[in-house]
């Protein structure tokens, strides 16, 4: 559902791919804290996509553990985005989500030292940062179990999510090409 | 009997999923108010068993907010686990690198949690009354300067630390590099607009808030004081510094209570547990847990910004002196209880770390190429202490003579904080909330704001992305049944 509304969005939108014969940038962005289990789930695919991505000069993955500002911050200067993290919203563990960071369900990125994606996005754009257009950012968000356990082992369910991610990353990255 | 839901959509900048029970007297005034947390289970025991060089690296992950306190903190415990002194040139380059990330941090806390209230007013609707209600009040240009100050500070840190987000730099004895030169200028300079945007910060707080009687009233209202005692580190000269000194706590007078190194603080704190919540309470041992009271008989202390300004004579650096100074003047004195007076002394503590920065940035000790010893002596105990923007942050390992760990304590900044933290929502509900009173949104953001000054950090997994609010305050009749619940 989310996927469809936001390949509509990008209906007619001349830029995908290339511009002037030069790859555009793209990030592919995990998310999590290493020692969280189930926060760590992002981490865990990015490691796994790392040698599946490594031909592709137009695509830089990393691994990042922050929100907010500093999560737009780490943005800057690429065209696209994906960022992997673990979400909580009661849906069973181990389920994948993808929606723009600019839709309303990433509204509830929060943290009380810092703000939540899409204001930061904005206050980013205000700032004049070079930043993905609006629906150039997608996030594929894997409901976890656990994230408030110190444990470095994803719980089984969400484990066995990381290649089914992994392939919805790869799936994405197809349109940017 | 009907519970009513009230759900306030979207806007948040509380950490974690809280939860704050507010007890009504049969008449429906407030008796009691509890701020309930999430436990981060077992990092204690995640540790036992790994070595203690992994600390400094492990404990930076607790958190994402503030990785180079424990970081430091860490590093310090390990020096004193160790027996290992570390030479002056990585101690300046410590303590340089701390008080980048300390700007940085309340550049952060300001601009996008703290001063949206003052700078849009306590009762602006909550989806003005974030970073970009300031940015449109203020202009635009502001938006540059924030991201300008968070940026330099951020790009420092990675190159002084190694990484930009988890440092992996301090180790026992010392750091793992020292600067070149080259690098030195560029601290030095980045420096120099850091002192200039805190004191265009401070001008800011004065423009919007000092110049506004409503605010005055508001930060020197009853509700939002609370008179405890204070604690923070100091240096030789009873001046407040962020990386070494000794722990300082001064009575509701303002007058000194005690004065310890970090490794003694067990004799000087200890905690309390409540049955309904899973984080303890620190209080100071001598005075004695009354409860979640005020007063000279009550051993409740605070450590925060504003704490560690009342528990020093002043500040090391010349530009933060005079706004010390300032401050306690328009307050009426030292010490200041007004829990809202927070954000003031965090801008000043916003000062200080820029000027401290260029001052360590131009020692001549700062490039020296001594920056490590190697520990030597068989590990055992070891205490380590750094204040934490969030308060007296402690780190207490304990390993056996191969330098595994077999235990580990920590009390984090937030935590000495949690008893007054009840204590505001407390008097804020009490004060706010009477017979009859309409709970609305702008009655729950006043509670909130009695804790938000404090810059709570009461959860780690800062980031992954709960799909429900996570502030619920929850209205009880004496019984405990249900009256209310407002969600956020």
């Amino acid at each position: 559902m989310w996927l469809e509304t936001h390949t509509d969005a990008n209906v007619g939108c001349p830029a995908l791919g290339t511009v002037g014969g030069q790859h555009l940038r793209t990030l592919v962005l995990g998310l999590g804290n290493p020692l969280l289990t189930d926060d760590a789930v992002g981490l865990h695919v990015v490691q796994r996509l790392a040698p599946a991505l490594a031909d592709r000069p137009d695509v830089e993955v990393a691994e990042d553990y922050w929100g907010g500002l500093r999560l737009m911050e780490r943005l800057v200067g690429f065209d696209h985005a994906i960022i992997v993290d673990a979400q909580r919203t009661g849906a069973s563990p181990g389920s994948i989500s993808v929606f723009a960071a600019d839709a309303g369900a990433a509204r509830h990125v929060h943290s009380s030292h810092d703000v939540g994606l899409p204001m930061a996005l904005e206050f980013g754009r205000h700032a004049g940062a070079r930043l993905p257009a609006p629906g150039h950012i997608l996030i594929v968000a894997i409901e976890g179990a656990d994230v408030e356990t110190f444990g470095t082992q994803c719980t089984p369910a969400v484990a066995a999510a990381v290649p089914r991610a992994a392939e919805q990353v790869l799936s994405l990255l197809t349109r940017w090409r | 009997m009907t519970t009513q839901r009230i759900s306030i959509d979207p806007i948040t900048r509380l950490e974690g999923h809280g939860k704050i029970d507010i007890f009504l007297t049969p008449k429906g005034d407030v008796a009691e108010a509890y701020l309930q947390v999430p436990e981060l289970r077992g990092f204690e025991r995640f540790c036992v068993g790994r070595l203690a060089e992994d600390m400094p690296n492990l404990t930076a992950r607790i958190c994402g907010v503030c990785p180079e306190a424990h970081h430091i903190a860490s590093a310090k415990a390990l020096d004193a686990l160790f027996h290992v002194d570390p030479p002056p040139t990585a101690k300046k380059l410590r303590e340089m690198f701390y008080c980048i990330f300390f700007a940085t941090d309340h550049t952060t806390h300001f601009y996008a949690l703290g001063g949206p209230d003052f700078i849009l007013g306590p009762d602006a609707p909550p989806e003005q009354r974030n970073i970009l209600g300031v940015i449109q009040k203020v202009g635009m240009d502001i938006a540059g300067r924030v991201l300008k100050m968070r940026r330099d500070g951020h790009n420092l840190i990675e190159m002084i630390g190694g990484r930009k987000v988890h440092p992996n730099w301090a180790l026992p004895g010392g750091v793992s590099r020292g600067i070149n030169e080259e690098q030195r200028k560029e601290i030095e300079a980045l420096g120099r607009d850091a002192i200039e945007f805190a004191q265009f910060s401070l001008n800011l707080f004065h423009e919007q808030v000092l110049g506004n009687r409503a605010y005055l009233q508001l930060i020197t209202s009853e509700a939002y004081t609370h008179r405890t005692y204070n604690m923070g580190t100091v240096d030789g000269n009873n001046h407040v510094n962020f990386y070494d000194g000794l722990i300082r706590v001064v009575g509701p007078d303002g007058r000194e209570h005690a004065k310890y190194p970090a490794r003694d603080y067990r004799e000087y704190v200890a905690e309390h547990v409540e049955p309904w919540s899973y984080l303890k309470f620190p209080f100071l041992k001598k005075i004695g847990w009354k409860g979640f009271v005020d007063g000279e008989d009550s051993g409740l202390y605070k450590a925060t910004p504003l704490s560690r300004l009342n528990a020093a004579d002043g500040m090391a650096t010349p530009l933060a002196q005079k706004e010390y100074e300032r401050m306690y003047d328009a307050l009426g004195g030292k010490p200041v209880h007004h829990t809202l007076a927070t954000h003031w002394a965090r801008l000043i503590e916003l000062l200080y770390a820029t000027e401290r920065w260029v001052e360590l940035a131009t020692d001549p000790e700062i490039t020296g190429t001594e920056y490590r010893v190697l520990p030597t002596a068989t590990p055992d105990e070891g205490v380590g202490c750094v204040e934490a923007p969030r308060g007296t942050l402690t780190h207490h390992y304990w390993s056996d003579e191969r330098g595994v760990m077999t235990r580990v304590n920590l009390i984090v900044g937030t935590t000495n904080n949690y008893a007054p933290i009840n204590l505001s929502i407390k008097e804020a509900a009490r004060a706010l909330i009477r017979r009859g009173t309409a709970v609305s949104e702008g009655l729950l953001n006043r509670i909130e704001m009695a804790f938000r000054a404090y810059d709570p950090c009461l959860g780690c997994a800062t980031h992954y992305l709960p799909g429900q609010m996570p502030l619920t305050v929850v209205l009880r009749a004496p019984d405990g049944r249900v009256l209310k619940t407002i969600g956020r």
